[in-house]
Formats: structure tokens, C-alpha cells, sequence
């Protein structure tokens, strides 16, 4: 089995798990450092686990609903903790939303199951959400030996009943929790985007000194919003924020996200990647 | 405004799309949850259930690369998913199990959703059925029943009494513009999909028993009738008395018979030859 080191001062290069996204990782030997693949794919698929004979893993997770009021059941969590443990991960990537959520009921009328969700949600950026995520955390830390970080999430609208900016809600999170962050880089233009905020700016509000890993995907706009999109490459405005993230931080390891598409070209494929350890300077 | 109660109502809506098409069309059924639509941008979180189903349906991206390809540059993802979401939640269908299933589910939906005099949105209906044929047909196995009742083939012209059938398995489309012209356009970085020529085609997709080849082939509007017809059971006298009326078989009838058996896409039987199991 393969097995991830992740020295200080050194970025390792990842592709997040997809169709394709093996094979091109055997045609290009030495190329690709590791793949990061959903728990949730592993629980449905386990032979991927021999993924790892060839190429070291690194796990992402959307199952702990890290921002949400409704917990996971405790032998998803279980099961989290164990595959992280059998897989040598690193740390655990997870959304800082949520998945699961209290059952709709009207006034008078007993409420059903929770409604849980197949996708992550960007949640109510407020206090209250602050104070559950870091009561969370706290209890996945106790279930989970191995290291958390968190993942900005995609902010398409303002969550009603929000107080906070995006950034704000990070900085707010990772100033009370024992975390480091993902920063999917994507997601963070998304929000920028669809919020109005200058990404330049707000970017170097976050506690970059906390990022272990970065995202990079591409993204669309349509109907006016911009969506998340692992179909197409990184525009140059993820680069741009990316050699801006550089400048103040060093992270552990960073994964492109072009992993919805078989048809993704293999030759944008490599040339990003050579652009990113060109940008890390290890080209 | 409590975030979990604000989670739920989100959670139910993307849970059920369609629930919050109702709540965009009736404010008070939200209201009866404690939030009213100003409160929430109920068009945007319902793109974004839209989203959610787009992204369940990567697994036919490599299938139908071009038709995702076309929906990503004619901005139409969001409302098609969106659309789409709302429809299986308030028919309570669920997502098929394969990617046939779930590709002639999405173009089925797609038939009544797109409008006929939208130009794009009829370039997507020829490029979807485009790709879902080459699908059907790559993955089809061609089973010939007919080849076990049939009278030995007919080697002579054809005559009142053939029975024209296809050799292999065939789609036939009739297209208001050649898919391959679309496809050669979106290869374009921009694509130039303004200038293609909308000229209506007729398609036969064809695939022979004896290869997993699949041939894509014009046909005028005759050969078109003829191949939709000869399924190893109508006559050319009873092809000619549907088209035309009358007792006799129209010569050009005959022609164009005598034309697809040339090409291999028919053979000829004689009906009353045929023999019994």
C-alpha cells in the first residue's frame, strides 16, 4: 500500500477520484502524487480501497454535516474514523455545511425522518451556526483520531438569516476550532461572485497560515449565478487568487477537482498541472 | 431567524424541488413555515436542487459529451436540471439505474420541456437524440428473429411481393439541422452555432448484424418511409398502397427499395414463401 507523507515546506499534487482519473494517473508516472476520493464513493465501491496498491489516497468526506443540527448516525462516523485510519489519510477534508437537517412539519403536526441531503449545503452564516460547528468538531474530534480540515463551501445566495460574510464565517469557525482549512479556491470565487465581494481582497482576510490544502475546479455562470463545475478547467481568476494564496501560505498539498467529466481533456489535465508546480516552483 | 429552522426549510425544498416552485407560486404555503420569499431567493435555491440532479447525471456525460457540452454553452443546465428536478419530485419518479435508463428518462423530459421554435433548444433535441442513438445502438446486441421465419433471401428485383427488412438494427431521426455540423461548431472555443445551416435531414443510424460499426446515413424522405416501415413483415405493395394508394406499386417505390438493398441496410423476402416453426 501507498501512503501519503506530507513533509512541511513541500506541496504534494492531487486529482479528486472520477472516471479516467486512475488511468491517467498510471499513463503518467510520478506526475500525480495521490488521489483524494469521497469516504461516501468507498462505502458504495470498497474495491477502491485498491486504488491505494498503486497510488496514495487522501480522504474527503461529505457524511459529518460538520455545520448542520442534525448529526450523522454514529456508525457513518464510526465508519469515517476507521476507513481514515485503514487508509493512513493524512487528515479528513469536510465541508464546512451541512447535509442532514430537522424534518418540515407545520405547527401542530408531528414531525417525520430529517430530510438528509446526497450534496453538501452552504449554511446560515451566523453565530448560531458558529457555536454548532465548533460543538460539532469538538465531538468528531473525539470520535476521530485523525487530523480534520474544513472546506469553504460554494454560497449561491444568502442564506436567510445570515450575519456574517463568508470570510467572516471562516475566520469565526478556525478562531475556535483546532482545525486547519481546505481551500477550495473555486468555491471561495463562487461565493465572491455571488455575493459581490472583491475575492483579491477578502482572500487575504483568511487565516491562510491555517490552510493544508487547496481546491482548484472550474466553475460556470448561467441564470446569472456562478455554480461549481468539475467539468471544466480552472479559469484564470482560481490561478490568479492562487498565486495570491501562495504569497502568504505554503500548503501541504493541493488537488484539482476535474473529476464529473471521462471527457475531460487529459492534455488540460497535465498542463495544469505543470502550471501549479511551476507556480509552487517545483516544475 | 433560527438557522436550524432555517436548514430545514432549505433541506425540505432541495429535498423537493417542486415544493418550492409551490411555495414560489403560493408565498403562503412558506409562510405557514415562518419565512416569507423575500427572506429567501427561492429561484436560486431552486437552480441549485437543479444542480444537484445535473451533477447525478455525470455518469452519462461520457455518452452524450456533446449534448453536455451544447447545454454548458447555451447557458441552459441550470433551467433544464432545475426543471427536471421539479418533475421527478412531483411525479415521484425516481432516477433510473443505468445510464440507458436515465438518458432516454432526461430526453423524454426534454421533448416536452424544450420549445420547437427556440432555435438552441432545437439544436439540442437533434444533438441529444444524435448521441442517444449512437448510444443505443453501440450498446444494443442484435438479436434477429426474423432470420429464423424468413424464406431465404431474395436475390432478385423487388416486386409487389417483397418483404423488405433491415439488416442489423437501425434509429432513424428527422432533424431540422445535421448534428454533425453542431458537433463540428462546439468544437469551437466560441462555438459558432448562429451560422450553422438549419436545413431538415433524415437520419438512419445503422448498425449491421455483423459489426459493431455504426454507419450514419442521409436518406431522402422515401427512403426514410421505407426504412421506418420495413420491419420484415409489410410488403412493398402494402408500403406503396400506405404512401400512395392504388393497387399498383409506385416504380419509385420499387427504386428506392432496390437502392437501400444496394447500400446493405435491406434484404429482400418473399412473404409467401415464408416458412412455418
Amino acid at each position: 500500500m501507498k501512503y501519503l507523507s506530507t513533509p512541511a515546506g513541500t506541496t504534494r499534487i492531487g486529482l479528486a477520484y472520477g472516471p479516467g482519473i486512475p488511468e491517467f494517473v498510471e499513463a503518467h508516472p510520478g506526475l500525480v502524487d495521490y488521489i483524494e476520493i469521497p469516504f461516501e464513493q468507498l462505502r458504495h465501491s470498497p474495491l477502491l480501497r485498491s486504488l491505494q496498491e498503486s497510488v496514495p489516497l487522501v480522504l474527503h468526506c461529505a457524511s459529518m454535516s460538520v455545520a448542520g443540527f442534525v448529526p450523522p448516525a454514529d456508525a457513518t462516523i464510526d465508519a469515517i474514523a476507521l476507513e481514515a485510519e485503514r487508509m493512513r489519510t493524512p487528515w479528513i477534508g469536510e465541508h464546512l455545511a451541512f447535509v442532514a437537517a430537522d424534518p418540515l412539519a407545520l405547527p401542530g403536526v408531528a414531525p417525520g425522518s430529517p430530510t438528509t441531503l446526497t450534496y453538501t449545503v452552504c449554511p446560515q452564516l451566523s453565530e448560531e451556526t458558529v457555536q454548532q460547528v465548533v460543538d460539532n468538531v469538538a465531538l468528531l474530534q473525539s470520535r476521530c483520531t485523525t487530523p480534520l480540515i474544513l472546506e469553504n463551501p460554494p454560497q449561491y445566495f444568502t442564506v436567510p438569516g445570515s450575519t456574517m460574510t463568508m470570510v467572516d464565517f471562516v475566520n469565526a469557525v478556525l478562531s475556535r476550532c483546532q482545525v486547519g482549512l481546505l481551500l477550495d479556491l473555486s468555491h471561495f470565487l463562487i461565493a465572491m461572485l455571488n455575493t459581490g465581494a472583491d475575492a483579491h481582497q477578502e482572500v487575504t482576510r483568511l487565516p491562510l497560515e491555517r490552510v493544508r490544502e487547496i481546491h482548484i475546479s472550474g466553475l460556470n455562470t448561467q441564470s446569472g449565478i456562478a455554480w461549481d463545475d468539475h467539468a471544466t478547467p480552472a479559469p484564470a481568476p482560481v490561478f490568479e487568487l492562487l498565486e495570491l494564496v501562495l504569497a502568504h501560505s505554503r500548503p501541504l498539498a493541493l488537488t484539482m477537482e476535474y473529476n464529473w467529466s471521462p471527457n475531460f481533456p487529459a492534455s488540460i489535465l497535465h498542463a495544469h498541472i505543470t502550471r501549479v508546480r511551476h507556480l509552487l516552483g517545483t516544475a | 431567524m433560527s438557522a436550524r429552522h432555517v436548514h430545514a426549510v432549505m433541506a425540505a425544498g432541495l429535498a423537493n424541488p417542486h415544493l418550492i416552485e409551490r411555495w414560489q407560486q403560493e408565498p403562503t404555503l412558506l409562510r405557514e413555515y415562518g419565512l416569507s420569499p423575500a427572506d429567501i431567493d427561492l429561484p436560486a435555491l431552486w437552480k441549485f436542487a437543479g444542480l444537484a440532479v445535473k451533477v447525478r447525471h455525470n455518469g452519462l456525460r461520457g455518452d452524450l459529451p456533446w449534448t453536455f457540452r451544447l447545454l454548458n454553452v447555451l447557458g441552459l443546465e441550470a433551467d433544464i436540471f432545475a426543471s427536471y428536478g421539479s418533475f421527478l419530485a412531483k411525479t415521484g419518479t425516481s432516477l433510473g439505474n443505468s445510464s440507458e435508463a436515465r438518458a432516454h428518462d432526461l430526453c423524454a423530459f426534454l421533448e416536452g420541456w424544450l420549445d420547437g421554435e427556440n432555435p438552441g433548444h432545437c439544436l439540442l433535441w437533434d444533438l441529444i437524440r444524435h448521441e442517444l442513438a449512437l448510444m443505443q445502438l453501440c450498446k444494443t446486441s442484435t438479436p434477429d428473429p426474423f432470420l429464423q421465419t424468413l424464406a431465404p433471401l431474395d436475390q432478385g428485383s423487388p416486386c409487389a411481393a417483397t418483404v423488405p427488412r433491415i439488416c442489423g438494427t437501425i434509429v432513424l431521426h428527422a432533424m431540422r439541422c445535421d448534428p454533425q455540423t453542431v458537433i463540428a461548431a462546439l468544437r469551437h472555443v466560441s462555438p459558432p452555432l448562429h451560422t450553422l445551416p438549419r436545413e431538415p435531414v433524415h437520419l438512419c443510424y445503422w448498425r449491421q448484424a455483423s459489426t459493431s460499426d455504426i454507419q450514419i446515413l442521409h436518406v431522402d424522405e422515401l427512403g426514410f418511409y421505407l426504412l421506418s416501415c420495413s420491419d420484415g413483415s409489410v410488403s412493398a405493395a402494402d408500403l406503396s398502397r400506405r404512401l400512395v394508394g392504388g393497387r399498383r406499386v409506385a416504380p419509385n417505390l420499387l427504386n428506392g427499395l432496390a437502392q437501400l438493398r444496394e447500400a446493405g441496410i435491406l434484404s429482400f423476402h418473399n412473404k409467401a414463401k415464408k416458412t412455418a416453426r
